[in-house]
């Protein structure tokens, strides 16, 4: 195997210093340091590990020969594997409830394995799983380490931090966690659990254990080392049993947590949009046109209900249906989960306000605009008047954004939608008279021009809407 | 030796014992006895 030119370090994977992952080319390499490279040939070695990769739990994982050398960092490289590439890498904060909750069930399922075979995994984070549509898959095989009787679960706080507390906040209160997540890369700290758990809340399932006494426990034991507790709770008798018992828990707590919210006004949209059954028709024609030729990523922006996502996924290898609700995407996930769909994943962002880049240095977390950079379509269905009227972003911004979202060479299919518009003109009714004098059909077609080239245009029948193929930079 | 990476906190460590059922909280009893004991047996030779 030859290491392409192009080796670049991926910025989200410097904590655990044993291990480092490469992206060559297409390719998705991990470098493994001596002690490492020993635990991979252990887990090869086991029966549970091969089991779960071959069940599509875990990403696929090989061990290959590089023919170069990857780039060091101060420690020698002793192994290198191949995984299995993400089709798009999404994180937590873009993810509905449930779709929190089957990661962090997927995540103690993988520990329940791994514990009666001598193994556990060093960490507990959310950041360890990731999507195949909507199927979750474990992707960090640098974290498993053989486990050493008489110690518990390394991983749970970070478990807690970043799975358990925000479903917990979505089940118990019915308050969003994406925004908290996305503030912090670590996830939510017990002290703070503790604050919004106050009262009568505190008996809730799964606070009085893993919020208030977590918290406690930490406060008491703040000025003893890892070290010396791991020695006292060995000396204590804390056995394997007691690690495995403490996983079952957590997963009987978890599949507990449940939240199903109200109607929210976009979970009815396609019934109130307003289109007529013609435009539905032609509208679906001029999208099932624009997606063929096998594209490899289509993004679908205020994917809704998935409609247009799903009539994507007819031609394409893999789309993303990005809506802003999280109650609509949870609906869309529940559907797709439920029909094993591996090609779709619905992703929860408000495009106004985009992921940025998080954590170290803004790009431990990538932001969306880079990943959403080499789609090779992308819909951009009645989204242009929530962002220009809804929103009030310049029309020349809208058209720059959504031309970023898309590969240079790729098609932007986008709908105008006229002023005139029923759903338009309810979005005006909130603003001033004469506060978007600039948006208009022309105008935003002269935009579209400037950026690309119009290969097809259609007037809906009801004659509001515009739908229009643009091959972005052509 | 495999080191962890990651603090595991020294809370995070003993409350998993707790939630781990009636053997579970023996363990973290008996951990708490022995800090206790250790604390009086350590006394003596501090004042002698």
């Amino acid at each position: 195997m030859g290491i392409p030119e192009s080796v670049r370090v991926e910025p989200g994977s410097f904590r655990d210093p044993a291990n480092r992952v490469f992206h060559a080319g297409a390719e998705v390499l991990r470098a493994l340091d001596e002690t490492a490279a020993a635990d991979w040939r252990a887990l090869a070695g086991t029966e549970f590990f091969p089991a779960l990769m071959a069940a599509g739990r875990i990403c696929r994982t090989e061990q290959v020969e590089p023919g170069g050398p990857l780039p060091e960092s101060g420690r020698p490289w002793a192994a290198v594997l191949r995984h299995e590439r993400i089709p798009f890498v999404a994180h937590p904060y873009e993810w509905s409830f449930s779709m929190l909750r089957d990661a962090a069930l997927l995540h103690l399922e993988i520990l329940r394995a791994a514990l009666p075979a001598g193994f556990t995994t060093k960490d507990g984070s959310a950041y360890n799983l990731q999507w195949r549509g909507a199927d979750p898959v474990f992707i960090d095989v640098g974290s498993f380490t053989p486990v050493r009787d008489g110690e518990p679960w390394a991983g749970y706080r970070q478990f807690c931090q970043t799975l358990l507390y925000p479903l917990l906040l979505q089940a118990h209160l019915g308050l969003d966690f994406q925004p908290l997540l996305r503030a912090r890369v670590d996830g939510i700290e017990p002290e703070q659990m503790r604050r919004i758990f106050g009262g009568t809340r505190r008996l809730l399932p799964g606070v009085p254990t893993h919020v208030h006494l977590h918290g406690a426990m930490q406060r008491r034991n703040s000025g003893a080392t890892t070290a010396d507790v791991r020695s006292q709770l060995r000396a204590a008798g804390y056995s394997r049993e007691l690690a495995l018992a403490t996983v079952r828990g957590l997963e009987k707590l978890v599949r507990r947590l449940d939240h199903r919210p109200g109607a929210s006004h976009w979970a009815d949209y396609q019934r109130t949009c307003g289109y007529t059954g013609q435009d539905r028709a032609a509208k679906e024609q001029f999208v099932a046109t624009a997606v063929t030729g096998e594209p490899e990523l289509v993004l679908d922006l205020g994917a809704n209900d998935g409609r247009y996502a799903r009539l994507a996924a007819r031609h394409a290898r893999y789309v993303v249906a990005v809506e802003q609700d999280p109650a609509v995407v949870d609906e869309l996930y529940r559907a797709l989960r439920a029909e094993r769909e591996q090609r779709i994943l619905p992703l929860v962002m408000d495009l106004a306000d985009p992921s940025p880049g998080g954590g170290w240095r803004g790009v431990e977390r990538a932001g969306f605009t880079p990943r959403a950079a080499r789609a090779d379509v992308t819909l951009a269905l009645a989204l242009v008047h929530h962002l220009a009227i809804g929103r009030n972003v310049p029309l020349p911004e809208v058209v720059d954004c959504l031309a970023g979202w898309c590969a240079p060479g790729g098609r932007l299919v986008v709908e105008f939608v006229d002023p005139a518009d029923p759903m338009a003109a309810r979005l005006l009714a909130n603003k001033p008279d004469g506060l978007f004098p600039d948006y208009h059909r022309e105008r935003f077609e002269r935009l579209l021009a400037e950026r690309g080239r119009v290969e097809r245009r259609l007037e809906l029948p009801s004659g509001t809407r515009t739908l229009y193929q643009v091959v972005v930079g052509g | 030796m495999h080191l962890a990476y990651l603090d595991a906190g020294s809370g995070s460590l003993i409350v998993q014992a707790v939630v781990g059922g009636v053997a579970g909280a023996a363990v973290a009893a008996k951990l708490y006895w022995r800090r206790l004991v250790a604390r009086f047996r350590r006394q003596p030779t501090d004042h002698g």
